[in-house]
């Protein structure tokens, strides 16, 4: 850029605005600065009552992880391995065999006890912290529709996800950074991100962690043509127009929204850009969650909660292991044991493990018995979620399967019973959440839902 | 177990339907938790479409509940156990109920809670389900569904103010209220804004200059009329009626059952040629509905069926249990129907997929007569040409058997390798897979011969069956030659079938009886009861939509909510006399807009006075122009035009938005279910997978950093300064050009000072350094919204 960038912008930029435009005085000055994080909390909309949680964290495992393989171990395979007994021959997606074993190891972690598979053991140190539903149970066994429903509470590709219903409904404390953001990538992450009905400004912002640069990560978020400095000074040359725009038209409130939202833009660019940056963290703390995607993600993830936003998703794909179970889900949990452990001892030992609750599991379970002979098909009658810290009980499992671990049948928690835990630990009552779209009032929990009590702390 | 979709509104029901019962008090609980309990277990027996009622009990409605049947009341009086807790309890005081089975523990927990509240009931029972249990003449007496008629212009104080006779319905509520309107808007704000809302697109400077400079009294009307017959109205327009239709290319998903349809953009493009023919509405209707089923229309107009054919599609997995994909189909029917009804009627029918409907006069029962037509309507290709059955049926049944072939070779494929793997015996796999691969060829020998011409997404007449072909496969039949009526599904559960229904139109907007439809699936005769028996409601829906997509804000704020829960509308007479004089008027939509856009409400200025404002903070009045922040496809489109990229090539297949190449109007990009472009995303494209009702207005951040950074807003920077001389002409002339150009208006001496200091004078010629002053432009508010 030939501008000399020095003399016309001297003065500070309020002398600035006020010789551009005369006019900043009526919109407020106030209006140009960036708007406090104090000042974005005191706009948000209220909880029904005082919450546990104030962020919410899903690691989503798309595909369906074995919870036979890694919460949930069932002997009674073993003694019948091969066979079919009446129990197991329910109709899941494709064709299966006889019953196949789990080849892993299950050990008692932390005080608790609580066991863990031998693929786990960073999570297994995390015992302690981990609440293991044993007793999920799902509607369909698909993926896409499985996902949309562990997402959004319907099968139907049309409804809000969890994230978005909980900016609705609370806001993002962050004035600078987005309320909720998605990371990773998996089948089914889309029903995550959807805001549906809901206003738009409630989808997911969309976050690459392929990439550690924040400006690769996320959409239109520098100009690479345009150096910092020279920006401001467009913006305040377009803020000055805005302003005396605005002051013609009377403090049209829709104008003034975009003036904000411009200036917000603006900030966002250098807060973005910082908490999107895993590596202004140290080697020891990037080390204690290793690398790849998923690691960088996960350490992203506390960066992001820490700086206030609301909701974050980190997707994680491949678990749909129709065959060769023992090797891929071995695979897989080399991939995320470290990170998931590292992500829990690191929010715990910051003292945000309290007020943040973490998600961790698929949109099902798999078959006891095989498919492909060494592999296993979806299982949307039983499998296992893990919920940590935001005010939930650690170092427990909750609810059972069946003997085979085919069927929740004890304690039975539903897609909706979770959402409506969720939402109860974020201080929203499930039945009170609601939005008026097509003539009815919708909720995430449709019209059941109740919350585990069992589960909390 | 299948996914009800039963809705809140059961909730809602006793909190906002009747005065007499309140949250507290009880009847809430009998209205989420007994009632539907009671229609899932007890109503099979126990009500008035039960062939007799057992044991003279009813339990359908509040006063039956309290008579009682031939043993006696049900109710306790005071929080006592009654009758019928002991029956659901299986005391050895009452007949065990329901008798095939106890109720699960937390139902009959539900029961002992309402017993000990002292068994609340909604005070009023006809005041409560609205005009659904009031007397078929009452319903339909509700505003809406009352025949559209023209009213006399209501005396003013101003009348000399109207320019068309709907400024004297907007004058006398101004004269209520003790507002006043605004003065005409200055001829540089009128043309831009009469631009945008009737083509959408912005004038260019010379088109201002010469309309600011017609001093015949005409120059107006001349100019509307030169809009109207522009073929860019119809982009225009069309994209208002896309959002409706949810219009999309693809769906949610893409697995094998719900690939992406092809041509879809035949649809879209069907859809604009209508409106700048301005097909008459009740004909634009009754195609997109049903032009298979009309003697004597062009070949082409086949393409309207899109509205039906794009309809979102959900895999069924046939090795799914017939139930689980029973009910897949279900939730597409009731898509399908959700567009039709709240789309063209204003109704949300779909309401009433498990209930009555609590607020409007709409019963189960309807809702089931009018997804038989559904149920009798297939997705199917259309060849665009006259005698083209045979060949869409051949398109449509090769097609669907190839993909089901090809699902089943693979699925004995892996039937076969399990076998091998578990050390079984293949043999019994062998055969299958043998006829199916000799199926396959056979099929696609045949595809190879199918009509290769011009075709487009639609549908056609054939039953929807969906059984079970052996324990392992779920197939849905079509029958073609067979239709079919839907029974109720009790709860909205397809796997709990009751009584059978005829297909027909909603017995409240009949005229006369509704009587059950007898023309293939019924959907012409659907569509003629639409625009026909409910032309009053039709017409209104889409007069409020229309004055909407013109004024920025509806007469009825509830576009697709004509019933008890959606709003008033804020001028009913206004409404109602519009309506009748669009009908006398032969449905015409360029009629309308310029009805609309002629009058001396809309030419008013957008200027603030505080007082009104406060008084009328949303302009519900009408005490001026709206400001109205121009919609996605505006200010892009403008973009493109005002930096000189616009191609106005019209048609055919979609652009990618997200792609910088992408510059035609943004009517022709790509809409996705499944991956929205960015501008789709980040400004308010209504999510394609369900009827749009409206459009959102969301200000975002995230909205900014597209206008601060993105590569198209960038690239129209540099385009916009290529489009303005700069060599060798002082910057003040360039920066006076690039305002001109852009905001169509002589930029003002501190504006001039600030471009000048922004792009600094020394290194004026420098078009990097225009392109700042480009953007700024481009992102401002004033070129963003319309006055």
């Amino acid at each position: 850029m030939p501008l000399d960038v020095a003399d016309p912008f001297a003065p500070t930029r309020r002398q600035y605005l006020r010789q551009l435009g005369g006019s900043v005085g009526l919109l407020g000055l106030s209006a140009f600065l960036p708007a406090s994080d104090a000042l974005a909390a005191a706009g948000l909309p209220k909880p029904h009552f005082p919450a546990k949680a104030k962020r919410l964290i899903v690691l989503y495992m798309a595909g369906g992880p074995s919870h036979l393989d890694l919460f949930d171990p069932k002997p009674a395979i073993e003694k019948h391995a091969g066979k079919r007994p009446g129990a197991v021959d329910l109709r899941t997606e494709r064709v299966t065999g006889g019953l196949l074993p789990s080849p892993f190891g299950f050990k008692p972690g932390g005080k608790s006890g609580l066991l863990v598979s031998d693929l786990l053991p960073g999570m297994r140190e995390c015992a302690d912290d981990l609440c293991v539903i044993r007793s999920m149970h799902a509607v369909n066994p698909n993926h896409s529709p499985a996902a949309n429903f562990l997402a959004t509470g319907r099968i139907d590709a049309v409804h809000p996800g969890v994230g978005p219903w909980l900016t609705y409904g609370l806001g993002s404390e962050s004035a600078n950074l987005p309320g909720f953001v998605s990371l990773g990538n998996g089948f089914g992450n889309f029903g995550f991100e959807r805001s549906g009905y809901l206003p738009g400004q409630h989808q997911a912002t969309k976050v690459s962690s392929k990439e550690s640069d924040p400006e690769r990560m996320i959409r239109h978020l520098k100009n690479p043509q345009l150096d910092p400095k020279l920006q401001r000074m467009q913006l305040d040359a377009l803020q000055a127009m805005n302003a005396a725009h605005a002051d013609a038209n009377g403090h049209d409130p829709q104008l003034e929204a975009r003036v904000r939202a411009m200036e917000t833009a603006f900030q966002m660019q250098s807060a973005a850009g910082e908490a999107f940056d895993v590596r202004k963290e140290s080697q020891s703390v990037r080390d204690r969650y290793g690398s790849g995607e998923f690691a960088n993600a996960c350490l992203l993830a506390r960066r992001l909660v820490e700086r206030g936003v609301r909701v974050v998703q980190v997707s994680n794909g491949d678990w749909d292991h129709h065959a060769k179970i023992n090797a891929n889900l071995r695979k897989k949990c080399g991939e995320i044991d470290k990170p998931v452990a590292a992500l829990l001892a690191d929010l715990k030992q910051r003292g945000l493990l309290d007020e943040t609750l973490v998600v961790w599991g698929g949109e099902f379970g798999r078959t006891p018995v095989s498919e492909s002979g060494d592999g296993r098909d979806h299982n949307h009658f039983g499998f296992s979620l893990v919920l940590a810290g935001g005010g939930v009980k650690g170092g427990v499992s909750y609810g059972a399967t069946d003997e085979f671990g085919f069927k929740a049948v004890e304690n039975r928690v539903s897609v909706h019973d979770l959402h409506a835990t969720i939402l109860h630990q974020m201080g929203l009552d499930h039945e009170k959440l609601t939005y008026r779209h097509s003539g009815r009032d919708f909720r995430l929990t449709d019209v059941s839902g109740t919350v585990v009590r069992d589960i909390l702390a | 177990m299948r996914l009800r979709r039963v809705p809140v509104c059961l909730m809602i029901a006793a909190l906002v339907g009747s005065p007499a019962a309140r949250a507290d008090d009880g009847v809430e609980f009998f209205e989420t938790k007994i009632r539907p309990a009671l229609v899932e277990h007890c109503y099979a027996c126990h009500s008035a479409g039960a062939k007799k009622a057992k044991g003279g009990l009813r339990l359908d409605s509040v006063d039956a509940l309290r008579k009682g049947g031939d043993s006696g009341p049900v109710l306790a009086a005071k929080g006592g156990a009654g009758l019928i807790l002991k029956a659901v309890e299986y005391d050895d005081e009452a007949a065990a109920m329901p008798p095939k089975g106890k109720l699960p523990d937390a139902v009959i927990r539900d029961f002992q809670k309402w017993a000990r509240l002292g068994s609340p009931l909604p005070a009023d029972a006809a005041a409560k389900a609205g005009p659904a249990t009031g007397d078929a003449a009452k319903a339909k007496d509700f505003w809406s569904f009352r025949p559209a008629v023209e009213h006399p212009a209501p005396p003013t104080f101003r009348p000399q103010w109207a320019t068309r006779k709907l400024d004297h319905f907007v004058l006398q509520k101004l004269d209520e209220q003790k507002l006043t309107p605004a003065p005409l808007a200055d001829p540089r704000t009128l043309i831009r804004r009469v631009y945008f809302d009737v083509i959408g697109l912005p004038p260019t400077p010379d088109q201002v200059e010469a309309f600011a400079a017609d001093a015949r009294p005409d120059a107006y009307d001349r100019l509307v009329d030169e809009l109207l017959a522009s073929p860019r109205f119809g982009e225009k327009w069309g994209r208002h009626w896309l959002d409706v239709a949810r219009y999309a290319e693809d769906h949610s998903t893409s697995e094998s059952t719900c690939k992406p349809p092809r041509f879809p953009e035949r649809y879209r493009d069907w859809v604009i040629g209508a409106l700048n023919a301005d097909v008459p509405f009740d004909q634009f209707v009754r195609r997109q509905l049903a032009a298979d089923r009309i003697a004597g229309l062009p070949p082409a107009d086949l393409a309207a069926l899109g509205f039906l054919g794009l309809s979102p599609v959900y895999h069924k997995e046939p090795k799914l249990s017939q139930e689980v994909v029973a009910g897949i189909v279900a939730d597409e029917w009731d898509e399908r129907l959700d567009t039709v009804t709240r789309g063209f009627l204003g109704l949300t029918v779909a309401c009433a997929r498990c209930h009555d409907h609590k607020f409007d006069p709409i019963r189960t029962e309807d809702y089931y007569a009018l997804a038989g037509v559904m149920a009798n309507t297939q997705l199917a290709e259309r060849p665009l040409k006259a005698d083209g059955d045979a060949d869409a049926e051949a398109l449509t049944t090769v097609r669907a058997r190839l993909i089901d072939t090809n699902m089943r070779v693979d699925y004995a494929k892996e039937q076969k390798a399990t076998a091998l793997k578990a050390k079984q015996d293949a043999a019994p796999f062998e055969q299958p897979i043998k006829t199916y691969e000799v199926a396959l060829k056979a099929l696609k020998e045949r595809e190879k011969t199918l009509y290769a011409g011009p075709i487009a997404p639609g549908v056609r007449d054939a039953g929807t069956w969906v059984t079970g072909d052996g324990p392992a496969w779920t197939v849905i039949d079509y029958t073609p030659d067979a239709m079919r009526n839907l029974p109720v599904f009790l709860r909205g559960n397809s796997a709990r079938p009751g009584a059978v229904v005829p297909r027909r139109f909603l017995p409240v907007l009949s005229s006369g009886e509704a009587k059950p439809f007898t023309n293939g699936s019924g959907r012409l005769e659907l569509a003629d009861a639409i625009v026909t028996d409910a032309k009053g409601l039709t017409g209104r829906v889409f007069v409020n939509r229309a004055w909407g997509w013109a004024f920025g804000r509806p007469l009825v704020t509830t576009p697709s909510n004509f019933g008890r829960l959606g709003d008033p509308p804020t001028h009913p007479e206004l409404l109602d006399d519009l309506t009748a004089r669009f009908l006398k008027n032969g449905w015409s939509v360029k009629w309308l807009v310029r009805e609309m856009v002629l009058s001396a409400t809309y030419r008013q200025s957008s200027r603030h006075v505080e007082a009104f404002a406060l008084s009328d903070p949303d302009n519900r009045w009408l005490w001026r122009a709206p400001r109205k922040r121009l919609e996605v496809e505006g200010w892009r489109d403008a973009m493109l035009q005002v930096s000189g990229q616009l191609d106005l090539k019209a048609g055919g297949p979609s652009d990618d938005l997200d792609r910088p190449g992408s510059v035609r109007r943004t009517v022709y990009g790509k809409v996705s279910r499944q991956r929205p472009p960015d501008v789709h995303r980040l400004f308010d494209l209504p999510d394609a997978n369900t009827h749009g009702e409206k459009r959102g207005s969301t200000t975002t951040p995230v909205q900014q950093l597209y206008f601060l950074n993105s590569p198209f807003v960038r690239k129209a920077s540099v385009a916009l300064v290529k489009q303005v001389p700069t060599a060798d002409v002082p910057p003040a002339d360039v920066a006076k050009a690039l305002y001109r150009r852009v905001l169509l208006r002589e930029a003002t001496a501190t504006e001039l000072a600030t471009a000048l200091r922004l792009v600094g004078a020394e290194d004026g010629d420098d078009p990097a350094a225009w392109e700042l002053l480009a953007q700024i432009l481009l992102a401002s508010n004033e070129f963003l919204f319309l006055n």
